[in-house]
């Protein structure tokens, strides 16, 4: 961690403000609160335009104007969501395969980490070097050999075909690695003369200090998956073990050209989860990056 | 793990798994014209969509980092980075429809200015754009946030000092804010490039690869070709060339990086 964190909280918001250079209002700054006023406005319309429509009968949903602030409230499109397509189905699958490769994803990484950062052997920085050129490989390449393994192992069309492969990153490893070297090891050499194991070291003394790197890592970790349309794309088939990314198209294939509204239904629903995240997971989010998760 | 990693480099070896046919998948990639116009539109992407980040995030990060209500700043920031969150496909889907020539949103209020039916889907120029204004409204908080620490974390005392000093607001900019954000600005650069070199969603979801091939980007092309057309040994010869491309871009990087990125921030 970088002594900048603390030098700078010990300054106010409003110092913090004043070093960025406005300290009279400016015709400029004016133009400037205004710009970013609209600017804000442009970026929540497509929302407000999506909630709106999807609270439209269906025979209006494709008429002009459109609404951006609701004019109907048909909540009708949301049963048919649920009624035509196995929607609850989606979100619970998308919830599950992201909770579980986040939950996997921190216990393999800190572990991980904790051998990279303080456990010496034999070859360790060739390891985490080779670990950290899986980080340049792409995705999509990789992908090819793993469709490979995954049929071959017969996991095609099953969860464990995301969650698997999902596990391991380097990334993850990286950041809480990195954290981790920012430590001392007198707090370790106390810890084993009093007669700790290395496991209570660990859970007990290492892991609760790196606390902001686990925090980002999960946050990150759960966004790329929740989102991940590609890997889904590839690995399922049957409607009833989709991720909601897939089973969008799914619902926009059904509804085709016919019921709009109903569509948007579906998108309005697959906010709810993002925006508890973001209720509850921002803070860790920017903590974590202050907190020289990313010092690269 | 190491398994993995292992695994991961295998791709070389499973090329073609059934039968060993040598370098034809390789004569196949120099004979093949759809490669060129798939890496031109990549290409074009990657043009357009780096800077568009790496630029206009800093900026929004700056305006919103200036004297303004705490929780003003708190709004923007929401604004800015919800749509990050926002399940992806979901929103893509959305937007199809927005960009729509006949019943879009997007044109019926560009007809209100007197602008009418841009045909979004259906030019191959169009397109471009229809993908950034996504990227951006998807995309921007990211970029964003990430300045917006990186502006929080510089100390205070160096402005100060730079005051008492008499730099005006400008030199202010290049002097401490630049050199001190260009990890952040680093960072950001190198994790666009390499997700817009392999973008797939954007025009999976939005222009289909339409009209034509037009918007399709490297990757649609393999996963055609991989999981489409089942030529999996193929789809492996493209997928290595995307790699190197993105590998030598990113040692580039690294190394006019050095030029430019100041670390001693102590």
């Amino acid at each position: 961690m970088s002594s900048d964190v603390q030098l700078a909280s010990v300054y106010t918001e409003e110092q913090k403000e004043i070093r960025i250079g406005v300290r009279r209002r400016s015709a400029g700054s004016y133009v400037l609160d205004a710009s970013l006023l609209v600017l804000s406005f442009l970026m929540l319309s497509p929302f407000l335009w999506i909630i709106s429509t999807s609270l439209r009968l269906p025979k209006d949903s494709f008429s002009l104007p459109p609404a951006i602030f609701p004019t109907d409230f048909n909540f009708n499109n949301y049963a048919e969501v649920f009624n035509r397509v196995p929607f609850a189905d989606f979100i619970g699958n998308s919830l599950k395969i992201s909770l579980l490769i986040v939950v996997g994803h921190i216990f393999i990484s800190s572990m991980a980490a904790f051998a990279f950062s303080r456990i010496s052997f034999p070859g360790r920085n060739l390891i985490f070097i080779i670990f950290l050129a899986g980080l340049m490989i792409p995705g999509q390449v990789t992908i090819i050999p793993q469709f490979i393994l995954i049929s071959r192992l017969g996991l095609i069309d099953t969860h464990w075909a995301l969650i698997l492969p999902a596990l391991i990153n380097p990334l993850g490893i990286f950041m809480i690695r990195q954290m981790m070297m920012t430590i001392s090891s007198t707090y370790d050499e106390a810890a084993y003369m009093d007669g700790a194991s290395r496991m209570w070291v660990f859970l007990k003394v290492i892991l609760p200090m790196v606390f902001p790197a686990i925090a980002v890592t999960s946050v990150m970790t759960f966004i790329a998956n929740w989102n991940d349309f590609f890997r889904p794309l590839i690995f399922l088939n049957t409607f009833e073990k989709m991720t909601l990314p897939l089973g969008m198209t799914v619902l926009t294939g059904t509804f085709g050209s016919g019921n709009l509204s109903a569509i948007l239904a579906g998108v309005t629903l697959s906010l709810v989860v993002p925006l508890l995240f973001y209720i509850f997971g921002q803070k860790y989010l920017v903590e974590g990056i202050t907190a020289g998760g990313l010092k690269l | 793990m190491v398994a993995s990693i292992i695994l991961s480099f295998n791709k070389y070896n499973v090329i073609t798994p059934s039968k060993f046919i040598g370098l034809d998948n390789f004569k196949d990639f120099f004979d093949d014209d759809r490669l060129g116009t798939v890496y031109w539109n990549t290409l074009k992407f990657v043009l357009i969509l780096t800077p568009l980040h790496v630029i206009l995030g800093l900026l929004l990060a700056l305006a919103v980092q200036r004297k303004i209500a705490t929780g003003l700043k708190y709004f923007y920031r929401t604004v800015f980075y919800f749509p990050v969150l926002a399940t992806s496909a979901a929103v893509a889907v959305a937007w199809s429809f927005m960009f729509n020539k006949e019943f879009g949103v997007l044109n019926y209020f560009l007809s209100l200015f007197h602008i009418e039916g841009i045909p979004w889907m259906q030019s191959p120029s169009w397109v471009f754009l229809a993908v950034a204004i996504y990227s951006f409204w998807k995309f921007i908080g990211n970029a964003f946030l990430y300045y917006f620490i990186g502006l929080q974390n510089i100390p205070e005392t160096l402005y100060e000092a730079a005051e008492i000093d008499g730099a005006n607001k400008v030199q202010r900019f290049f002097a401490i804010t630049l050199p001190m954000l260009s990890p952040m600005l680093f960072f950001i650069l190198v994790t666009t490039l390499i997700g817009t070199t392999q973008i797939f969603d954007e025009p999976y979801l939005i222009t289909g690869g339409g009209p034509g091939d037009a918007s399709r980007s490297v990757n649609m092309y393999i996963y055609e070709v991989a999981f489409q057309r089942h030529e999996m040994g193929y789809a492996s010869t493209v997928s290595i060339s995307l790699f190197l491309a993105i590998l030598s871009i990113t040692v580039l990087q690294f190394a006019l990086g050095k030029k430019w990125v100041s670390y001693d921030q102590e």
